[in-house]
């Protein structure tokens, strides 16, 4: 049975301009010890995904459907319930570190308290075992710069006592959300392969939200593309770079700037995302899609799988999907490279 | 942190000095004099008065003498109209009953504004918001001195529970700190609601809550000292307007403290008592704004002198 199960899913939001369809009918599995990405635009839901697994939804946002989270069902559980989940089971990692943590607290203070919660420790042992955690993802002197406050510290610092945080209890599930948006291209590398080396050292399940291409290449074994709170397409991560069965997936990887190409021109995916107080009646893609047809306006296409593994939700033929597509398998690799050079350049530093 | 207290006092010596002369010249600039009454006085006598409290010195030599009989001996002089009085005597006998009432009055509506506050915000647009945000607008559009005489007539000549004047035991003390405070109480109330709403939509809150713990330690550990602050700063110039807004308390209750003094003092043109409040509020103004920015510095780690 998978760790985490998350059926028909969808999350809408009370605004003064209507009601935000966030998240709609989604599906999922993340295995134990896998590690996921979830790739989309600004808007796309792949946030509030994330926060409705944690329970963290603003207060005017609703949940319905089922997340299961190792058997039990989490969504809209009691608080006392998901408080025991919490940090303990799944824990998350957010996008702004200058902002998530509490710049009026010790940094000491902050992470014991999660220890001394979930697992009963006094303040020395908890203070201690957080420096050792601190020490694990590489912050220099842990155990004289937990006494410091949040704004004692670089972006990234900060970042990396959000991932120490995050990882006190050893949880079966790491959320990311956006971990390296708010970071210099430099920093981005850093934090990446420390949270994959973290990832193996500890065995958990993660799942990576970003909208970096590159950093899904780098560190996902599958891949989830999500567009105005739908799933487009799901694979694991090589036939995604290799051979994007969607359309919309087809347009992201065109729109990678890339070095080795020539001419001044960047590729984007004409027209803007929807707009999800009246979002579309049939695919959210259609209108700035190039394979549009007439049923895609009408009806959501089913995500169906067509290959092991591979699933797509598209009224388009894979072959004329395919066909439209200009071979590049070195796409992946073009990404995965730049992520390289970071790393290397990062290590020059 | 010590340094700069000590700084921040020094600064307040030429302060103070600044609103001696000030309120100094403003009020020889006010027309009339102490003397000055409904039938006057023979022009002889009141040369003789002018003479005896040093009024016939040019302004620039009064003041020095003042400001040299406060340094040396801690005398702020005479009262002018009270010839058996001094200034000093006449703080002394009022100041404790303003502060006894001022001090409950500011506690009160602190514990009661912000436990109000705290209350609707976390309870957004529930029953508790609408209580809380309905009384505090009433209570800030009732000034005390409507509200001084409202309770008067409810709970002395209605009810017959509570003594209408003077000053005593606890049972004095009820209605001016409900008619002193109920104001202050309104707006802690509302700033505490709207800065508790804005700090529990911040980042660091979601992160207090994705650590699985209880809402009651989400807020008291993690949102309301950030929730305070504007309150805190709020509360340095509140206290000193209580302590000044004892006017309308001593008026109508009758419970003899500075501000009745002071009211006294400005329409008899008794100089030296007016004076000596006006330091004396000035030296509170000073002393609690102080106060806040160590209270700031407390709170804030990014705060530092």
């Amino acid at each position: 049975m998978s760790l985490l199960q998350i059926r028909d899913l969808n999350v809408r939001f009370t605004t003064t301009d209507g009601e935000v369809s966030a998240v709609n009918g989604i599906n999922l599995d993340v295995a134990r010890g896998e590690t996921l990405g979830i790739v989309g635009e600004s808007g796309s839901g792949k946030s509030q995904l994330a926060f409705s697994i944690m329970g963290l939804l603003a207060r005017n946002g609703r949940a319905t459907g089922s997340i299961r989270f190792d058997g039990a069902e989490i969504l809209n559980a009691r608080p006392e319930a998901l408080n025991k989940i919490r940090a303990e089971r799944i824990a998350m990692v957010f996008q702004d570190p200058m902002t998530s943590l509490n710049p009026y607290m010790r940094v000491a203070d902050q992470m014991a308290e999660v220890l001394m919660l979930h697992k009963g420790m006094g303040k020395a042992q908890a203070v201690a075992e957080s420096a050792r955690m601190l020490d694990a993802v590489k912050i220099p002197d842990a155990k004289g710069r937990i006494r410091l406050y949040p704004h004692e510290f670089s972006g990234g610092m900060r970042q990396r006592v959000m991932i120490a945080m995050s990882l006190l209890c050893r949880p079966d599930l790491l959320i990311a959300d956006e971990p390296t948006t708010a970071l210099d291209v430099t920093v981005q590398a850093q934090i990446m392969e420390l949270m994959a080396d973290l990832q193996r050292e500890f065995g958990m399940a993660m799942i990576l939200i970003t909208h970096d291409l590159g950093v899904v290449a780098g560190s996902c074994e599958r891949v989830m593309v999500m567009y105005g709170g739908r799933v487009m397409e799901r694979a694991p991560v090589d036939p995604i770079f290799a051979d994007p069965a969607h359309p919309y997936t087809q347009g992201l990887l065109a729109a990678i700037p890339r070095v080795d190409q020539k001419g001044d021109q960047l590729s984007a995916i004409p027209g803007s995302p929807p707009n999800m107080t009246h979002p579309p009646a049939g695919c959210p893609f259609a209108p700035r899609c190039a394979y549009v047809m007439p049923v895609c306006g009408q009806t959501m296409p089913g995500l169906d799988a067509f290959a092991p593994g591979r699933e797509r939700a598209c009224y388009a033929s894979l072959d004329v999907v395919r066909a439209g597509h200009a071979p590049q398998p070195d796409l992946r690799e073009a990404a995965a490279t730049d992520l390289d050079e970071m790393q290397e350049s990062a290590h020059d530093h | 942190m010590f340094g700069y207290i000590l700084r921040r006092l020094a600064v307040a010596i030429p302060t103070l000095l600044l609103l001696i002369v000030l309120s100094f010249l403003l009020m020889h600039a006010a027309p009339g004099g102490p003397f000055t009454q409904e039938r006057a006085l023979p022009p002889q006598i009141v040369a003789n008065l002018n003479a005896k409290y040093g009024l016939d010195d040019p302004l620039w030599r009064q003041i020095v003498n003042y400001v040299w009989g406060i340094v040396a001996h801690f005398d702020f002089g005479p009262s002018f109209v009270y010839p058996d009085r001094s200034v000093n005597q006449i703080i002394a006998a009022g100041f404790p009953v303003t502060l006894t009432y001022g001090a409950i009055s500011f506690i009160a509506a602190v514990i009661v504004g912000v436990s109000l506050g705290v209350a609707a915000a976390i309870r957004q647009n529930s029953w508790i918001d609408y209580l809380a945000v309905g009384t505090s607008i009433g209570a800030q559009v009732l000034p005390n001195f409507v509200m001084a005489p409202i309770l008067v007539l409810v709970f002395t000549l209605w009810l017959g529970w509570l003594p209408g004047g003077g000053w005593g035991g606890p049972i004095y003390w009820i209605m001016p700190v409900v008619a002193l405070s109920t104001s202050f109480m309104a707006s802690i109330a509302r700033i505490t609601r709207s800065s508790m709403l804005e700090v529990l939509g911040s980042n660091h809150i979601r992160t207090a809550r994705a650590k699985g713990l209880p809402e009651s330690k989400v807020i008291l550990r993690h949102a309301l000292k950030p929730a305070l602050l504007p309150v805190i700063s709020y509360l340095g110039p509140a206290f000193v307007t209580m302590i000044t807004g004892s006017v309308v308390v001593d008026m109508y209750f009758s419970t003899g403290g500075i501000g009745r003094s002071f009211v006294d003092s400005a329409l008899n043109r008794d100089y030296a008592v007016m004076m000596g409040i006006t330091i004396l509020v000035g030296a509170l103004t000073i002393l609690f704004s102080l106060v806040v920015d160590v209270l700031y510095a407390w709170i804030d780690p990014k705060i530092r002198y």
